[in-house]
């Protein structure tokens, strides 16, 4: 990439690109698909830098890129907590395809990270919580108030597979009544190409459904 | 290089959100620059706008670029999302239906949505409590897109939920960008729009694929009564992090399941968790499979978190039961939510 365009990364990032080159630079940056790589790394450098300090004008982000990429790996911000949730985030791959939506998840949607019976050696905690902020449950025996909750460890023996179309189906059910955003974060993840799968794997991408057909 | 014409301007509409988050918002009288008068101004632009946009989605450092087409039309919203990266998936939806066309697949799939009315309209409303859990409040003027905007927060005040910053416009109020951050301020996916219209009408035409169906297998998942047997519906989380509440409870026909699971729905206000219990389930015979036919082997319960999408997915095994929590939420709500989940008569249900 040459520096320009580096440069012309930085300051859109930054919010500082002219108009004049806005416009042409978000058209190149539709079409060329090194582009929107090298852009999707400096966006991430570029959080990683800011930190938790983030929610400020991000200003002067050119150098910390430059910073990043000519010299030492930057450390990037996980959004898994402590590595507790590995992502392979890939196709969905030795899985059988259920119908419906569930089979629209199972072929397209990268699952994204299971640990199947890991936990972390540190626990997750809720401390500190204020019992006036702790809503009942509505219809049910009170849901009692979490002042203090500690993520139970797992029990050993845990199976070890995950049936990931089954939890796909999850996801698409849950989107229906996620907010906007959610919801519209679940399709775009699924319209997201997927890397290619295992050849062994490919059978299990048939769907089984009885009603399905092939078009005319 | 000329700006953008004012119907086709470097703004858009990220989505639906911006109605969430101002329907969270209390009734008050402030001055006009109060961060929430412009989250109001945001919503009410989204409820009635038509809109045609492409935008780019960053998460994890990948970039995809994607089309959406939205139009509202006599409070019916039908609305066109495409990959524009390769996969030339689309989908495809309306009030009665989400059509799904997958052409690297060959396979298109349709699947009926509940009509809960208006898009935006079905969002969920909450009162002033929503801000004892967010923070609204404005950031620094800036510019996006060479556009002068509002920066606005909704920080969470806890670990037990996401938080969102978001650019809006100041000639119209519609966000240019949008963040979604976690409690430490870090950024987990953002959205920005590269184009965006805002045309008087949208024509039937812009609304349809582009995806060359021929030859590709269509599967209609067909409507079902979904009712969950009573033990299922028994179950409930006897605790919640702070904020959250039951908003919804019902059954949910899960792929090739049996019987439908209890789904209960849980949320703060912005953020919304679903609990789905199961019971376990039986082996099935294979597709086409004749008496002799071995049967397809027991899935086996899951159990674990999973990262899906910005949120996660927490899987555990209660009495037996299959528990999933799944959520735009950090991990700590599903786990906490789903191991709190408990039978609410206090006895194990019968199956």
């Amino acid at each position: 990439m040459s520096e320009q365009i580096r440069e012309q990364v930085s300051a859109f990032l930054d919010g500082e690109l002219p108009d004049s080159e806005t416009e042409l630079f978000l058209k190149r940056l539709t079409r060329d698909g090194e582009l929107r790589e090298s852009f999707g790394r400096y966006a991430l450098i570029g959080e990683a830098l800011r930190g938790a300090s983030s929610d400020r004008v991000t200003k002067g982000f050119a150098a910390g890129v430059n910073l990043a990429i000519d010299g030492e790996p930057v450390q990037l911000v996980s959004h898994a907590k402590g590595g507790r949730a590995t992502n392979w985030w890939r196709p969905l791959a030795g899985i059988s395809v259920a119908a419906g939506v569930a089979t629209v998840a199972i072929v397209a949607l990268q699952q994204r990270a299971i640990i199947s019976g890991v936990r972390s050696a540190a626990p997750a905690t809720a401390q500190n919580v204020s019992a006036a902020q702790v809503a009942p449950v509505q219809n049910t025996p009170a849901a009692r108030e979490a002042l203090s909750y500690t993520v139970p460890a797992s029990s050993p023996g845990t199976p070890a597979g995950i049936a990931h179309s089954r939890l796909v189906n999850y996801v698409f059910a849950h989107s229906q009544y996620s907010s906007g955003l959610g919801q519209r974060g679940v399709l775009a993840d699924l319209l997201i190409e997927d890397e290619p799968a295992p050849a062994a794997n490919e059978r299990a991408a048939q769907p089984r459904n009885p009603e399905a057909r092939v078009a005319p | 290089m000329s700006r953008p014409l004012p119907n086709r301007a470097n703004w858009l509409i990220p989505c639906a959100m911006a109605g969430a988050l101002l329907a969270t918002l209390p009734q008050r009288s402030q001055g006009a620059d109060d961060p929430r008068d412009w989250l109001e101004k945001m919503n009410q632009a989204l409820a009635t706008r038509n809109y045609d946009g492409t935008f780019f989605h960053l998460s994890e450092g990948r970039v995809e670029t994607m089309r959406i087409v939205h139009r509202v039309r006599a409070g019916r919203v039908t609305e066109r999302l495409q990959s524009l990266d390769g996969s030339g998936r689309e989908f495809v939806r309306n009030n009665d239906e989400l059509t799904c066309y997958l052409p690297d697949q060959h396979t298109v799939l349709v699947e009926p949505r509940q009509d809960r009315g208006p898009f935006l309209g079905s969002l969920p409303k909450f009162g002033a409590s929503v801000t004892d859990f967010y923070r609204v409040e404005s950031l620094p003027a800036t510019r996006v897109l060479g556009r002068p905007v509002r920066a606005i927060a909704v920080n969470p005040k806890d670990q037990f939920r996401f938080g969102y910053r978001l650019w809006l416009d100041e000639k119209t109020a519609m966000p240019l960008k949008t963040q979604l951050c976690d409690s430490h301020g870090r950024v987990i996916e953002q959205i920005f729009f590269a184009r965006l219209d805002m045309p008087e009408n949208i024509p039937d035409s812009d609304l349809a694929p582009t995806v060359r169906t021929e030859g590709m297998r269509w599967v209609r998942h067909g409507a079902r009564q979904d009712t969950a047997s009573p033990a299922l519906s028994a179950y409930r989380a006897s605790e919640l992090p702070p904020g959250f509440h039951l908003t919804v409870e019902g059954a949910q026909s899960l792929g090739e399941a049996s019987a439908p699971a209890s789904h209960l729905v849980y949320s703060d206000g912005l953020a919304t968790v679903s609990v789905f219990v199961e019971a376990p389930r039986e082996p099935e015979p294979a597709s086409g499979a004749v008496a002799s036919s071995p049967a397809a082997p027991a899935e086996p319960p899951m159990q674990g978190l999973t990262r899906v999408g910005s949120g996660y997915a927490f899987s555990t095994v209660v009495q037996g039961h299959q528990v999933i929590a799944v959520g735009e939420v950090p991990a700590e709500t599903v786990e906490f939510i789903a191991h709190s989940v408990k039978t609410s008569g206090g006895e194990l249900p019968r199956h």
